[in-house]
């Protein structure tokens, strides 16, 4: 529903699982001039609903030596929901929250890898990550609160094989720490998804019951009955996701994002449209109200 | 009730939202100080408490004053509290005659007093009348089931007198605020125009069965908007009325009275609109008045949910008020509702989805509550709504959407919400 236009300001990753991706990535940044050029199109072009809205994405924010010039610059070029995705470790050293917020920065969005330490940070690759992550979620929030802004940290989980049985764990650990809503994206294309369901779905029910929003990505409806809300691209656009060819033979293709990216033929040969796709797929199209 | 030559001491109790107080209160305390009838014979004490305090400390307070009358209003949002607060009071001091008002227990007197045994009394309906009438009949050794409008207690029977008619003059209703019983606070005064709401829905209980749409006098609304508007403290206060722009003439009017009042740094929050009917002109009359924000629907945009709701609903129409409040400066709280009869999860997040990209300035949605006396209410059995019968009656599930998807939907759109209001 509220979409963010995302812009990189730099090559390599944030945060991810290492065990899936052993080799490390030397981050590049690419200049504040570029990035803000790229901003700066994003909200000429904008049309995607209340906005502009800009995720800074990327490897770790706070590493880019001009981020301060970036931030200032994207707000002053208009936008009006400016995300920085980030591990979190910042924001419990001292000055940086409030600098942020004081900046504009109202979302930001924090990748956990498990629920706790011993999860954490064996997938990330180091000790002190989880602990990093979790105490720079609350200093932002209590920062926020102090200074009486409307902002809110999100967390994102890429859930792949290591972790999916650490998923409501997860969920909880972002509950504590103060998440707003939690995105499990499923991206590991060898991951046994059936094992996984039991997993996704209680690490759902485990946000609802504490009042947190869990959102699914990579994961088809047949394989989540009963958890279509999960499923139904709330503060995310699904805008271009296709689901793979060999499994679109369902009436929910045209609202279906499908399963993880690089997942088998074989694997997405096995999904079978859920009973009552035909009344699935006219109800999220409703909701979707054909924005999409 | 038998009396001595001693004033009949009534204490008058409100549990509000925090920052607020209660002008169900005030209008009750400024109408029985001005009957003639009560003059010498009752005295009063209004304890305007919050939500918040532990009823056993609200009980605590109300037996400090011994009171012999206890009146309190009740709203589905106070009446556990409440509820709590009367068997603690009976208990330790039997002697106080409790006595309910307000919508929670109005349309249910009856079986407010089968089940709650503390309770002597139920006023019905607009209470300003019929609650001074029963304290004459305290004071005087009358009957309180002899009370038109009042639900009491006659031996081991529950009686209900004949129901009372409407207050065809409300300035026969003192102001609480001309006459000294509340003092207006800091964005927590509010102001009662008139009393009725043009529209039916089903789900509410604003127009509380009256019907037909009576006002005050334009001289007193002036008086008591130079009186809250000219309080020291008082930058913001707010109307309760269902729908400000009710007709374009009076929403001019306002304009004029209120205008002084907005240069010198007053403004008016959150006032309920209908927006269908805003265009630019009553967009800079409203901006001339001193509104800051207004409220307004839609509640719901399934055709099958406004169908069963009574409602209509324009979408361009919509669109275009909430366009013409922005244009003018003035932010827009759209409201929705979870789990109205006929709408599905999904429709309700077709019009969560709707209103945000309208971009009004907050984004407010609130599950059903069944409440009585309401159409809803009534026709639960029909339309298979399953709800709390204890108060705030939250909607349990319907044939449209299950428990689970009900608390989802709740919590999905919390975090839209929050999402939402995140920005610079």
């Amino acid at each position: 529903m509220l979409v963010f236009e995302r812009v990189a300001i730099g090559t390599g990753h944030g945060i991810r699982c290492t065990r899936c991706h052993p080799d490390r990535d030397v981050p590049e940044y690419r200049s504040a001039a570029d990035v803000l050029g790229d901003v700066q199109a994003a909200v000429v072009g904008w049309v995607g609903g209340p906005g502009p809205n800009v995720t800074l994405t990327g490897p770790e924010p706070f590493s880019h030596p001009e981020l301060p010039a970036i931030v200032a610059g994207a707000i002053e070029a208009g936008v009006r929901r400016l995300r920085l995705e980030a591990d979190g470790g910042a924001f419990a050293k001292a000055g940086n929250a409030d600098g942020a917020l004081g900046a504009g920065v109202r979302h930001v969005q924090v990748t956990l890898l498990g629920g706790t330490e011993g999860v954490h940070d064996a997938l990330a690759g180091g000790p002190g990550a989880f602990d990093a992550a979790t105490s720079g979620m609350a200093a932002f929030g209590d920062a926020a609160r102090v200074a009486d802004l409307d902002a809110i940290v999100t967390v994102l989980v890429p859930v792949c094989r290591h972790n999916a049985v650490d998923l409501p764990a997860t969920v909880g650990a972002a509950v504590r720490a103060g998440a707003a809503s939690v995105l499990l994206r499923v991206e590991d294309g060898g991951i046994d998804l059936d094992a996984a369901t039991p997993w996704i779905t209680a690490a759902c029910d485990t946000g609802v019951v504490n009042g947190v929003w869990v959102e699914v990505e990579g994961v088809p409806f047949c394989l989540l009955p009963a958890y279509d809300l999960h499923l139904a691209s709330t503060i995310r656009s699904t805008a271009g996701a296709k689901p793979a060819s060999v499994c679109a033979t369902c009436a929910l293709d045209p609202v279906c994002a499908g399963g993880p990216g690089g997942a088998s033929a074989e694997t997405m040969s096995s999904f079978a449209p859920p009973v009552g796709a035909e009344r699935l797929a006219e109800a999220v199209s409703r909701s979707r109200g054909g924005a999409e | 009730m038998t009396r001595d030559a001693r004033p009949l001491h009534v204490a008058l109790l409100a549990l509000n939202s925090p920052g607020y107080q209660s002008l169900a209160l005030g209008y009750l305390r400024a109408y029985a100080q001005a009957d003639d009838r009560l003059k010498g014979r009752a005295a009063f004490t209004t304890l305007d408490l919050t939500i918040d305090v532990d009823p056993w400390w609200v009980a605590w307070r109300v037996l400090g004053m011994e009171p012999e009358v206890l009146g309190i209003s009740v709203t589905c949002w106070n009446a556990r509290a409440v509820f709590e607060v009367c068997r603690i009071v009976a208990e330790v001091r039997p002697e106080t005659v409790i006595v309910l008002g307000g919508p929670e227990v109005g349309p249910i007197a009856e079986d407010v007093l089968r089940e709650r045994p503390a309770v002597h009394a139920v006023v019905r309906g607009e209470g300003e009348r019929t609650f001074a009438d029963l304290l004459h009949a305290f004071a005087s050794g009358g009957k309180a089931w002899r009370v038109d409008g009042v639900t009491a207690r006659k031996l081991d029977e529950i009686v209900s007198a004949p129901d009372r008619g409407l207050i065809e003059n409300l300035d026969a209703i003192p102001s609480p605020y001309l006459a000294g019983v509340m003092s207006p606070v800091e964005g927590g005064a509010y102001l009662e125009t008139y009393r009725g709401c043009p529209h039916r829905c089903g789900y509410c209980f604003e127009g509380k069965g009256y019907g037909r749409i009576r006002s005050f006098s334009r001289e007193r609304i002036a008086a008591e908007i130079a009186a809250v508007a000219g309080a020291p403290q008082v930058s913001t206060f707010s109307f309760i009325d269902p729908v400000f722009n009710l007709t374009a003439e009076r929403l001019a009017w306002f304009a004029d009275a209120l205008e002084p009042h907005a240069a010198a740094g007053i403004r008016l929050h959150t006032i309920e609109v209908d927006i269908e009917k805003i265009d630019d002109t009553a967009a800079h009359l409203l901006k001339r008045a001193g509104v800051a924000s207004v409220e307004t629907g839609p509640q719901t945009i399934g055709e099958a949910a406004l169908t069963a709701c009574r409602r209509s609903f324009d979408a361009q129409k919509f669109a275009d008020g909430v366009a013409a409040c922005r244009r003018a400066g003035i932010s827009v709280e759209c409201d929705l509702i979870v789990g109205l009869p006929g709408d599905d999860a999904h429709s309700f997040l077709a019009g969560l989805r709707f209103v945000l990209g309208l971009d009004p300035g907050i984004v407010q949605s609130s599950t059903l509550h069944v409440l009585p006396g309401t159409d809803l209410w009534m026709r639960a059995p029909e339309l298979g709504l399953s709800f709390d019968p204890e108060p705030p009656h939250e909607i349990i599930a319907t044939p449209d959407v299950g428990y689970r998807d009900l608390r989802r939907a709740e919590v999905l759109a919390a975090s839209v919400q929050a999402a939402y209001r995140a920005r610079v």
